[in-house]
């Protein structure tokens, strides 16, 4: 099995501009850098970047495929299957 | 710590409750689990011996108004009288729906345009017009009766602006009322207004184009400085300061519990389904919530029954059980002469939760030892390692909806979130196949607290993963103390329960604020002339990406 790669912010950035390109988002409007912007093009970039390494995390996790099943609404749900159990 | 009241009031029932049926948590969340575990072979529990689930029907179980004893400063000013206290009055004619209305229009007047700000829209003529037809009403049209019950500004709100204080909805005006409108409206309240929340319901309510904080904290009126805390900030600030009887909020990550605690008040997050969200601009819809931010259990109990039930435009509220008898549960038992648990609960308590010798600390073991007191067995509780990393930051792959949904505008202008633009850019890059695991993470997580965590506790003082699992939770104030500037905030803790566990939790806090007062204060009135909003020596207090996702994460986690 091979280990994941461990792509550095550089790397991370240019993959995550090229994927907003890609979907038409256009974040050049931003400042580059500027701590008394709402926000800017680093706060954006830094988000992205750490939610793309979470993912790793969420994928290696083991779960069960006959067991857990993909839930939108947890709560509704237990009331759901309770009934259609009877 | 011994703010502990003698005068208990006359309307509690004098007789211990029958115990002979279960709370409707029991009823429906075990069966669900059980019956899963059953059908994997894995418990073999026999599902025949499995009690019935309630028969779906309309939400409100049919209690009538509640009739309280009503406090002597509520008849010096009726702004002081919960609903409760205002219903009695009104179906007695003691007081007119009119009387009431114009009493927190002049507050408004007064107080909120330059100091509270809790306000986006008051809708100041159409509430005359609505009391002045509930006051020739021959009877109470409902529960709300002639009560205010403003809305956060994210409620759709027919013909009425409902921005979600955001610059995508900057002009938006819907053609119908959001479902909770609807029925706060039938059941004869008054949505006195909209109120100030934060942009796209998150962080402190503040202005999106420029990051300015608007709305202050209810206790704080002179000072800016306290957060009211969000994204309800102004429901929150707008019950506590008296500037209506009660209002609604929506929790997505905290925010209804956050101003709950904040502006020291009995602020409910139903359990998820059990309102509904349609015609509230959506943040996760997976995890969006709505929930009354109100002054005791009682009045949250009355306004849960009202915007709760199966609504056919939302689906996710349909085929749920029967909602149990919320005022019922909230109606305190007093015991020869002492409050007593309406249910023999244990009630957890996390690791830490009171340790040291701090005020929040100092709080949390007086209010334990009262809840002892009273008859609840307090238990030390261990939540799951594995539940916890599964509700953790990485985990959490619901805000891939928000991506979804409003791509558009991101395409459109970026700009246009402000603030809050690094949420939904990043939830781009949540992968399908993330986002479906992090969706059976959400399924483990939920078994785990069924096989690990409620079998230690029936009602627990964390909020762990409450919001993604649609557990419900309910603020209430455990007392006071000041802040660095002096200023006398209130300390706040949360209490959960298992899915359809309203009746316990509240239950509980109604045992607790029969026994204190600290629901009962009222936050001080600004100071006329001092501290004006927009007066160049008011300290004028900015936030960014960085703060508001900073107050975001500890709002969640308080």
């Amino acid at each position: 099995m091979a280990e994941p790669t461990t792509p550095t912010d550089a790397e991370l950035d240019e993959y995550i501009l090229f994927t907003l390109g890609m979907l038409g988002i256009d974040i050049s409007v931003l400042p580059v850098l500027d701590p008394d912007a709402l926000v800017d093009q680093s706060d954006v970039l830094s988000a992205c970047r750490n939610r793309i390494r979470q993912n790793l995390q969420v994928l290696e996790f083991e779960l069960d495929p006959q067991y857990h099943l993909a839930t939108y609404y947890a709560s509704p749900q237990a009331a759901w299957t309770a009934r259609r159990s009877k | 710590m011994t703010d502990l009241k003698t005068d208990l009031p006359d309307s509690k029932s004098e007789e211990l409750p029958s115990t002979d049926y279960e709370t409707l948590d029991a009823r429906v969340d075990r069966r669900a689990f059980i019956a899963r575990m059953g059908a994997l072979g894995a418990a073999g529990v026999a599902l025949a011996q499995l009690p019935p689930v309630p028969a779906r029907a309309a939400g409100y179980s049919g209690s009538s108004l509640p009739k309280v004893a009503v406090r002597p400063e509520v008849f010096a000013d009726p702004t002081e009288a919960t609903i409760a206290e205002a219903t009695t009055l009104i179906a007695r004619k003691q007081l007119k729906p009119s009387e009431l209305t114009e009493a927190y229009l002049e507050r408004i007047r007064l107080y909120d345009t330059d100091y509270w700000q809790a306000y986006y829209t008051v809708l100041a003529d159409e509430s005359r017009a609505i009391a002045a037809k509930l006051d020739r009403a021959y009877k109470p049209v409902g529960l709300l009766h002639g009560v205010s019950v403003p809305v956060k500004d994210n409620f759709y709100t027919k013909n009425v602006l409902t921005s979600a204080q955001s610059l995508i909805f900057a002009d938006f005006v819907p053609d119908v009322d959001a479902s909770a409108v609807a029925r706060i409206k039938a059941a004869g309240g008054i949505v006195l207004g909209k109120l100030q929340m934060g942009p796209l319901a998150g962080g402190r309510p503040r202005n999106p184009a420029t990051g300015e904080v608007t709305t202050r904290n209810a206790w704080s009126p002179d000072d800016p400085g306290p957060s009211p805390s969000g994204s309800s900030g102004g429901s929150g600030c707008c019950t506590a300061a008296r500037l209506a009887t009660c209002s609604l909020g929506t929790q997505t990550g905290g925010s209804i519990t956050g101003p709950g605690q904040s502006n020291g008040l009995t602020a409910l997050k139903p359990t998820h389904g059990l309102c509904s969200v349609f015609g509230v601009i959506p943040l996760t819809i997976t995890r969006d919530h709505i929930g009354p931010l109100a002054r005791d259990a009682m009045d949250a109990a009355i306004v849960t029954s009202v915007i709760a039930g199966p609504a056919p435009e939302d689906l996710r509220t349909l085929n749920l059980p029967r909602l149990p008898n919320l005022i019922g549960a909230a109606t305190p038992v007093v015991w020869k002469g002492r409050v007593a648990p309406r249910w023999r609960l244990k009630v957890g308590v996390p690791a830490g939760f009171a340790d040291g010798t701090s005020a929040t600390a100092l709080a949390r073991t007086a209010m334990l030892d009262v809840l002892a007191d009273i008859g609840y067995e307090i238990v030390p509780v261990t939540l799951p390692d594995e539940y916890v990393l599964l509700n953790g930051g990485a985990f959490n792959v619901s805000s891939t909806e928000r991506g979804e949904m409003d791509y558009q505008y991101l395409r459109e202008d970026v700009r246009l979130f402000g603030d809050r633009l690094t949420g939904w850019v990043s939830a781009l890059f949540i992968d399908g196949p993330t986002a479906n695991k992090g969706l059976r993470c959400r399924q483990r997580a939920y078994d785990l607290a069924y096989s690990e965590l409620w079998t230690q506790c029936d009602v627990i003082f964390s909020t762990t993963g409450f919001d993604a699992l649609g557990f419900p939770l309910c603020t209430l104030p455990i007392g006071f103390a000041p802040n660095a500037a002096g200023i006398e905030l209130p300390i706040s803790t949360t209490l959960g329960g298992p899915s359809f566990g309203e009746e316990k939790i509240l239950s509980v806090i109604a045992a607790f604020q029969a026994a204190t007062n600290y629901h009962l204060r009222r936050p001080p009135n600004p100071t006329i002339g001092l501290a004006r909003a927009g007066d160049p020596r008011v300290p004028r207090i900015r936030m960014n990406a960085r703060s508001v996702d900073a107050e975001i994460e500890a709002t969640a986690l308080a």
